[in-house]
């Protein structure tokens, strides 16, 4: 292996002027502040509340949702895998009987406690039946209580898939 | 009468420009760094849809700092040093700013005045003694907070004086030998004419290795980057002032910035021509303001049209968000309206004619403008650098002080006498 030699810089009388150093910086900077005091729109800065990201990718772990069958019915059959797989215990499942002839199981009520939650996307791993997903692109979800953060079926349900993935 | 409006005017000038700029040096301060590091920094703080750009942000901080719990550790043994470092460092440094010229001597009525704050014949003794005084409200804010971070901050910043307080006063014998006067309206007078008709005859063109060496410590002075080490955040938390909250926080923060619009004001007054209008000296104007102010009445709605296109461009609407674009719109109205005023004004003073005290009124005006836009330059350059050039260690600090400033201050001040002695 060839040996590189890094240059040494400082030992010049050019270098240990500093002040030709010091103008260069200086010319980068005021640059730098000219450009974007001349075009503010040109920063890669978000105005964030007003403009939202786009370029959230398909993968991204958002809040869940719980999947539809086409007449509007939950997809879930409350077997529990998800649950059972959530290492933070955020999921909470009450099942009962279902006699539409869909399925023989739904969950009476399927509450996710999103302060809980860590977003690992187990749950969408665990399901047989892809009747949960972390595909709704929300990456933000605020409230002012610690019950508003506990999702029910409900809400579950009516979140759906990002426009931004089709 | 006018001699009591003139002093009220200079005080009122005074207090602007060293206190009451603090919220806009803090607003420039955050958004030229924003601008220099491509980020846009503060600028959603509003009353209303008015923002200013982030202005407001300024006014609010200043808020909170005034509302919030005045808090005085219950280690600290001496409470009246500690309470008294802060006051010491903001009075120090407001102080400074009394003998800076913001105009020619204004004659009104045969009577002439000295557009400073106070009138005296100290000159650049004041500001020297003062600006050398204001590092003690550091040292004791450090010392009497009884925590290593403060003491440390001491250390370092009365280190730092004994580094760059010789090399500034050297540099400044020498402007003073070039000069012969330690007056300041003495020595912005000396700056008036040209070298060869063309280059301004500025301090920086006589002596550019003083303006060197006096800038590079005034930046030490001031306790600004690259010579903040006594604050140095990233190694001593916040060096002498980390035991100090609200508003006594809020006072060295004010200091700060009085200590750094002092030390431009000086910069510009030694070596910018202060007052001075470039190729223009007193005389001149006085005897064409007719001219003068005919080139002020075309000037100015030019620079409105640049500026408020300039506010359209940048000032958009964000998303669905419609506030900026009426606070353009309501910026666009005031700013052409108050252009409208002025230039009204102008053209009934040419209309009707100004007397004598006119002329020199409108003359010191002028002069007043000039130094403001000097003064706003030259802070623009401290926040310049302040994002630029890296902090410096206190030994590398010494070591320029002492093996690089004094000799060449030295050098310069005998190059300087020869020149003089043998001028003359």
């Amino acid at each position: 292996m060839a040996i590189k030699i890094v240059p040494r810089y400082g030992s010049s009388f050019r270098d240990k002027l500093y002040i030709p150093a010091i103008a260069g910086g200086m010319k980068t900077t005021f640059k730098h502040f000219f450009k974007n005091l001349r075009d503010v729109e040109g920063l890669p800065t978000l105005q964030y509340p007003e403009v939202q990201p786009t370029d959230i990718t398909e993968r991204y772990r958002g809040v869940h949702r719980l999947t539809k069958h086409d007449d509007g019915t939950e997809k879930c059959v409350a077997c529990f895998m998800c649950a059972t797989a959530c290492p933070a215990e955020c999921i909470f499942i009450e099942a009962e009987e279902r006699f539409d002839g869909v399925d023989e199981k739904r969950p009476k009520e399927f509450k996710i406690d999103l302060l809980e939650c860590v977003f690992c996307g187990y749950c969408v791993e665990a399901c047989p039946c892809d009747a949960i997903r972390m595909d709704t692109g929300i990456f933000s979800f605020t409230a002012s209580s610690r019950k508003e953060f506990v999702l029910d079926k409900k809400a579950l349900m009516k979140n759906e898939r990002s426009k931004d993935f089709e | 009468m006018s001699t009591t409006i003139i002093i009220i005017v200079n005080i009122a000038l005074s207090v602007v420009l060293a206190v009451g700029l603090t919220p806009l040096w803090v607003w420039w301060e955050r958004r030229i760094a924003g601008f220099i590091q491509d980020r846009s920094g503060p600028n959603r703080c509003s009353i209303g849809v008015i923002r200013l750009g982030g202005l407001v942000q300024a006014v609010a901080d200043m808020l909170k700092l005034i509302f919030k719990e005045d808090f005085t550790p219950s280690h600290i043994k001496h409470k009246f040093f500690f309470t008294i470092a802060p006051a010491i460092v903001f009075m120090a440094s407001f102080l400074t700013f009394a003998v800076i010229p913001y105009a020619d001597v204004l004659t009104i009525d045969g009577k002439a005045h000295t557009m400073q704050a106070i009138p005296n014949e100290l000159g650049i003794m004041w500001f020297l003694a003062f600006a050398g005084l204001s590092v003690y409200g550091i040292i004791l804010g450090g010392y009497s907070s009884q925590s290593k971070y403060g003491l440390l901050g001491s250390i370092r910043a009365s280190a730092q004086v004994i580094s760059y307080e010789a090399a500034m006063g050297l540099s400044i014998i020498s402007m003073i030998v070039s000069y012969g006067s330690i007056h300041l309206t003495d020595i912005v007078n000396a700056q008036t004419g040209t070298y060869l008709g063309v280059i301004p005859m500025w301090g920086i063109f006589i002596q550019p290795l003083a303006a060197v060496i006096f800038i590079v410590c005034s930046f030490a002075e001031t306790n600004r980057a690259p010579f903040d080490l006594a604050e140095g955040e990233s190694e001593i938390v916040a060096g002498y002032h980390t035991e100090y909250s609200a508003m006594k926080f809020g006072l060295f923060q004010v200091g700060e910035y009085a200590a750094m619009s002092a030390s431009s004001a000086l910069i510009v007054t030694l070596f910018f021509g202060g007052y001075q209008i470039p190729w223009m000296d007193t005389a001149t104007i006085q005897s064409n303001i007719n001219y003068v102010i005919l080139a002020i009445i075309i000037l100015l709605p030019v620079k409105i049209f640049i500026f408020t296109r300039w506010m359209k461009k940048n000032n958009k609407r964000v998303g669905n968000d419609t506030s900026r674009e009426k606070e353009t719109k309501i910026l666009t109205v005031i700013f052409w309206s108050l252009c409208l005023v002025i230039v009204g004004v102008l053209i009934s003073f040419l209309v009707t004619g100004l007397g004598t005290n006119g002329v020199n009124i409108a003359t010191a005006v002028l002069q007043v403008g000039t130094f403001m836009v000097k003064f706003f330059m030259m802070a623009f350059v401290y926040m310049w650098v302040r994002w630029t050039v890296l902090r410096i260690r206190y030994d590398q600090l010494q070591m320029l002080g002492w093996k690089v400033l004094i000799p060449l201050a030295l050098l310069n001040i005998v190059i300087t006498a020869i020149v003089v002695v043998l001028g003359n």
